[in-house]
C-alpha cells in the first residue's frame, strides 16, 4: 500500500469533444424551422422560440426588453393575473428572454402538459395586449431597477465600454431617465407587430423524444407571417474610435470596476475560433495569465477575466475586473504587461497543452445533456452556422501554433489602442 | 428514483456511488461536515478562507488546478453555514485524477510561502465586492445578528468582522485542518459513468491511507425561543426602501420544512403567488416581494423581503404583509393553489435532477443530514402536505414575537 505513487498524476486520456449531436431540422406547415435535439432520460422538454427582436432592431432604446417583459402581462384572452395563474398551474417554467440580437421565450415543461403549454406560449408570443396599467407598473419597477444599477460600478463601466465601442447604435446605447419618459405602448405594439411573427421565428426542442412537440407546434405556430427585411441599425458600429480613456466618478465605491477592450470579430470570421484560444490564455480560465498574476500572485481582486465575444453583427474583446481602489493603477499596468508579453514572445508548449485541454473539457461538458446542447445550437444558428462549427473549432484548438497565437495578440490586443474604462472614486 | 450504493472505509470516510451510463462524465463531490457555524466566535470566516486554501497546494501536489485541467475537468467549491463542499467534474476515463487530488488534500495541505497572505487579500476583496460595493449588499450582515443571539448562524460565511480574516495565521490554519478535515467528517459522493465497484475500489486505494484522526467539533448552543419582536432601522444611500421580516422555523429534516416549502411557494414562488398578486399588482405597495426559507441543518428562517415603491410608508407596507400572513393562519389555502404548487414542484424537481453532478451533491447532502436514501422520499413528503398542515404551521410561525424586522431605508437627500 505504501507503494502508491502520489507524486505523479495517474494516467489520463486526452480530453476530446466526443460526439456532437446532430439536430434534425423540420419545417412546420407554415414554414417555421424547428430544430430537434433528442436525448436525456427525464420526462421534460425545453422549447425555445427565437425571434430577431432584440435591441439591435430598436429605434427607441428599451423597446425590445419592454416588449419582451410585457408578453406575460396580459393577452387578448386573459388579463395578467389570470394568465399567470394558468401558466403557473401547468407547472411549466416560462422565461421570456431578450438580448442584444434576439428575443423570445424559453419554456420547460412536462410532456403531459405539452399541448396546453404550447397553446399558452402562442397566446403569449402572438397576442399580448400591452395593457396601460400593467405597462405603467412595469415602467415604475424598471426605473427603480435602473436607479439601483446606477450604483453598481460593474454596470456603469459596462455601459460606458459598449458605448465607446458602438456609439449610439443599439448595441452601444446608454440608458437615461429620458428613455423611460419617451417610451409608450404604441411603440411596443408596433415593434411587436413587426418582429414577433412566424416569418421571423425559429424554434428549438430539446429533451427526450422531441418529435412529440411537432403536432402541437403545427397547431399553434403554422400561420404565415411577414419576414422582416432590411438592415438592422448597426451602422455606427463601424465608426472609428476617437477617445480611448473613460472615467465615471462614483465617489462612495469601495472598489473600482475596470474594463479594457477592443473591437473583435464575429463568430463566422475565420479568426474567431483561434481568438478563443488566445483569449483563454490571457483571461479565459482560472489558470489564465491574468488570474495567476492579479489574483493568485498579487491578491488585488477576487476575480479577473476576459472574453472574445460575438454579437450577430459585431465582435468585441473585453477584460473585466473589480479591484480595490488603491490597486487600480497597478492592476492596469499589470494587465498591459501581460498583454505585451503575449505580443512579444510565444506561449510555451506546456501552457498551450493546458489551454487545449481546458477548452476541450469545457466543450465535452457543454455537450453533456440536451438542454445545454440547445443553448450551443442557438449560439451557432444566429450566425448562420450549424453545430458542425464545433468540429472546426475543435480542429483549430488541436492544431493552432504558438506563432499564430502571437500573431493574434499583435492583431487584436494592441495595448496602445485599447478602450479603457474605470468606474470608481476619483 | 436515484439509485446508489454506499460503502464506509475503516478510517470513517463514507462513500456513495450513483451510476449513470448515459453521460460520458463523472463528478466526485466531497462534502466536509464543517461550515461557518463550526467556527470559533473570535475567528469567523475561517471555513470559507480555508476553502480558498484547499486549492493552494497539498502534501504531494503543488498546484491543484493544473492536473484537473489536463484531465479535461472543472472544479469548484462553496461554503455555507453548515458545510464546505468541493467537486470535480471530468471525463469518466480520467476519474482517478480526482481521487488522487481529493485524497492528497485530505492528507494535508502544504502552503508555499505567501499563499496564505495572498488568499487573505483575495477574500477581503471578495467581501468588498459582494457585501460593500453593492447596493443593499450589507443587508444579510445586519440580519443574522438580529435573528440569532446565541447560535453561530449569527455570522455569515464571509465572517462577522473582516479583521478575523486579517488575523488568520498558519497555526490557526493547521488547527482548523486537523479538527475538521478528517475522513470521519467527510462524505465522498460520485455520480456518473463509473460503476460503484470501481468507485469503492478507487476509494480504498486512495483514501484508506488517510489516518482517521479525531473530529474535534465544538458543541453548538441552540438558539433559545424568541419571545419578543425585534426591529432594526438603518439608513443607506440606496434608491428605495427595503423591508425584511424573518421568522424562526425548524430544521431541514423536520416535517415543517416541506410544509413551509409549499407555503412559501404559495406566497411568492411564482408570478401568480399571493404576494406578487396582492402586494405588487393590486395594492401597489412593493416593486417586488420575495419569500423563501433557508433550509439549514439547525433551526433556520423564513425570510420575507420586499422593495417598496416610492413614497409608500413602511409601516403600511408591513401591515399589508401581516394581513397576508394572518389570512394564511385563519383560512385554508385553496385547492387550486395546492395543485399549482404540486405541479410546479414536480417539474422543478425533475429539472434539479437532470445532471449526474446534481445527484452526486444531493446524495452527499442527504447523507450529511442523516440518510442519503431520503433523496428518494423528498417528492412524497412534499406531495403529502395537506391544507390543514399549512394553516397549522403558519399559525406557529407567523407570530409577532417570533419576528425580526429590518427597515433598510433610503437616505432622503
Amino acid at each position: 500500500m505504501n507503494t502508491l505513487n502520489r507524486i505523479t498524476q495517474p494516467a489520463t486520456v486526452t480530453p476530446t469533444v466526443g460526439s456532437i449531436p446532430e439536430p434534425e431540422k423540420v419545417l412546420l406547415d407554415g414554414g417555421v424551422p424547428v430544430w430537434l435535439l433528442g436525448s436525456g432520460s427525464e420526462d421534460l422538454l425545453r422549447i425555445e422560440f427565437v425571434f430577431e427582436a432584440g435591441q439591435v432592431r430598436e429605434r427607441q432604446h428599451l423597446t425590445a426588453s419592454l416588449v419582451n417583459e410585457m408578453l406575460t402581462e396580459g393577452t387578448l384572452l386573459y388579463d395578467a393575473v389570470t394568465l399567470n395563474n394558468i401558466i403557473d398551474h401547468t407547472g411549466a417554467v416560462f422565461t421570456p428572454v431578450v438580448d442584444k440580437d434576439n428575443a423570445g421565450l424559453v419554456v420547460i415543461t412536462l410532456s403531459r402538459t405539452l399541448d396546453k403549454v404550447l397553446e399558452l406560449a402562442a397566446e403569449v408570443l402572438f397576442n399580448p395586449s400591452f395593457p396601460e396599467n400593467e405597462f405603467r407598473m412595469l415602467i415604475e419597477r424598471r426605473i427603480q431597477r435602473f436607479l439601483t444599477s446606477r450604483q453598481k460600478t460593474s454596470v456603469v463601466s459596462r455601459e460606458l465600454f459598449y458605448n465607446a465601442l458602438f456609439g449610439n447604435a443599439p448595441y452601444g446605447r446608454i440608458t437615461t431617465p429620458d428613455d423611460f419618459a419617451v417610451i409608450n405602448t404604441s411603440l411596443l405594439q408596433e415593434f411587436h407587430k413587426e418582429f414577433y411573427n412566424t416569418g421571423n421565428l425559429y424554434i428549438t426542442v430539446a429533451g427526450k423524444d422531441p418529435h412529440r412537440a411537432i403536432p402541437s407546434l403545427n397547431r399553434y405556430f403554422s400561420s404565415s407571417g411577414n419576414c422582416r427585411t432590411g438592415e438592422p441599425f448597426t451602422e455606427q458600429s463601424k465608426q472609428v474610435i476617437q477617445k480611448r480613456e473613460y472615467f465615471a466618478e462614483m465617489p462612495d465605491a469601495v472598489q473600482s470596476s475596470i474594463r479594457i477592450g477592443w473591437k473583435g470579430v464575429c463568430k463566422s470570421h475565420p479568426d474567431f475560433a483561434p481568438l478563443q484560444v488566445a483569449n483563454t490564455i490571457l483571461g479565459g480560465y482560472f489558470g489564465s495569465r491574468l488570474m495567476k498574476n492579479i489574483r493568485e500572485d498579487k491578491g488585488f481582486t477576487y476575480s479577473i477575466g476576459s472574453l472574445a465575444g460575438s454579437l450577430k453583427y459585431a465582435g468585441f474583446i473585453t477584460i473585466v475586473t473589480e479591484v480595490a481602489n488603491e490597486y487600480r493603477v497597478q492592476t492596469l499596468n499589470e494587465i498591459n504587461k501581460e498583454i505585451d508579453k503575449l505580443r512579444q514572445s510565444t506561449v510555451p508548449e506546456n501552457e498551450l497543452v493546458m489551454v487545449r485541454n481546458q477548452i476541450m473539457g469545457d466543450m465535452a461538458r457543454a455537450f453533456d445533456g440536451p438542454f445545454a446542447v440547445a443553448e450551443y445550437l442557438r449560439g451557432v444558428l444566429d450566425h448562420g452556422l450549424t453545430l458542425g462549427y464545433y468540429r472546426i473549432f475543435e480542429e483549430t484548438v488541436k492544431t493552432i501554433t504558438s506563432d499564430k497565437i502571437k500573431e493574434l495578440f499583435n492583431t487584436y490586443f494592441i495595448t496602445d489602442e485599447s478602450i479603457e474604462v474605470i468606474a470608481g472614486p476619483r | 428514483m436515484v439509485t446508489f450504493e454506499k460503502h464506509k472505509l475503516s478510517n470513517g470516510l463514507t462513500v456513495l456511488a450513483h451510476y449513470d451510463n448515459t453521460t460520458p462524465m463523472v463528478t466526485t463531490n466531497i462534502l466536509y461536515r464543517t461550515g461557518a457555524k463550526d467556527e470559533d466566535a473570535e475567528a469567523t470566516g475561517f471555513a470559507h478562507l480555508f476553502e480558498h486554501l484547499m486549492f493552494e497546494g497539498s502534501v504531494n501536489i503543488p498546484v491543484f488546478d493544473t492536473p484537473v485541467i489536463l484531465a479535461g475537468g472543472e472544479n469548484n467549491a462553496f461554503t455555507t453555514n453548515d458545510i464546505t463542499n468541493y467537486y470535480i467534474t471530468l471525463p469518466a476515463d480520467n476519474i482517478e485524477t480526482a481521487f488522487w487530488l481529493e485524497s492528497d488534500r485530505m492528507l494535508g495541505l502544504d502552503l508555499a510561502e505567501g499563499k496564505l497572505e495572498t488568499q487573505k487579500r483575495v477574500v477581503i476583496e471578495e467581501y468588498r465586492q459582494r457585501y460593500l460595493n453593492q447596493p443593499y449588499g450589507d443587508l444579510f450582515l445586519l440580519l443574522r445578528p438580529l435573528a440569532y443571539k446565541v447560535h453561530p448562524y449569527m455570522w455569515p460565511t464571509i465572517g462577522k468582522d473582516i479583521s478575523h480574516i486579517e488575523r488568520a495565521d498558519h497555526k490557526a490554519v493547521e488547527r482548523f485542518f486537523n479538527d475538521n478535515y478528517v475522513p470521519g467528517n467527510a462524505i465522498l459522493s460520485v455520480g456518473g459513468n463509473v460503476t460503484p465497484e470501481r468507485v469503492f475500489s478507487l476509494a480504498e486505494k486512495w483514501f484508506a491511507q488517510v489516518t482517521a484522526g479525531a473530529k474535534n467539533k465544538k458543541s453548538i448552543i441552540q438558539e433559545p425561543i424568541q419571545r419578543e419582536r425585534r426591529e432594526l432601522t438603518v439608513y443607506r444611500d440606496v434608491p428605495a426602501d427595503e423591508l425584511v421580516m424573518v421568522f424562526h422555523t425548524g430544521r431541514r429534516n423536520d416535517r415543517d420544512f416541506y410544509i413551509l416549502d409549499l407555503l412559501t411557494d404559495v406566497l411568492a414562488g411564482c408570478e401568480s403567488g399571493r404576494f406578487p398578486t396582492t402586494l405588487v399588482r393590486e395594492k401597489e405597495l412593493f416593486s417586488e416581494v420575495d419569500c423563501y426559507l433557508t433550509g439549514d441543518e439547525d433551526p433556520g428562517l423564513v425570510i420575507i423581503s420586499g422593495r417598496l415603491k416610492n413614497d409608500i410608508d413602511i409601516e403600511k407596507a408591513e401591515k399589508a404583509i401581516w394581513e397576508e400572513l394572518n389570512l394564511l393562519c385563519t383560512t385554508q389555502i385553496t385547492d387550486f393553489e395546492l395543485e399549482k404548487s404540486r405541479n410546479r414542484y414536480e417539474s422543478h424537481h425533475l429539472m434539479a435532477m437532470i445532471s449526474a453532478s446534481n445527484k452526486a451533491f444531493n446524495l452527499a447532502f442527504h447523507e450529511h443530514l442523516g440518510d442519503a436514501g431520503n433523496i428518494n422520499s423528498e417528492s412524497d413528503k412534499y406531495m403529502s402536505v395537506t391544507k390543514d398542515e399549512v394553516t397549522d404551521t403558519a399559525q406557529r410561525t407567523f407570530r409577532s414575537d417570533n419576528c425580526s424586522v429590518i427597515r433598510y431605508m433610503a437616505k432622503r437627500k
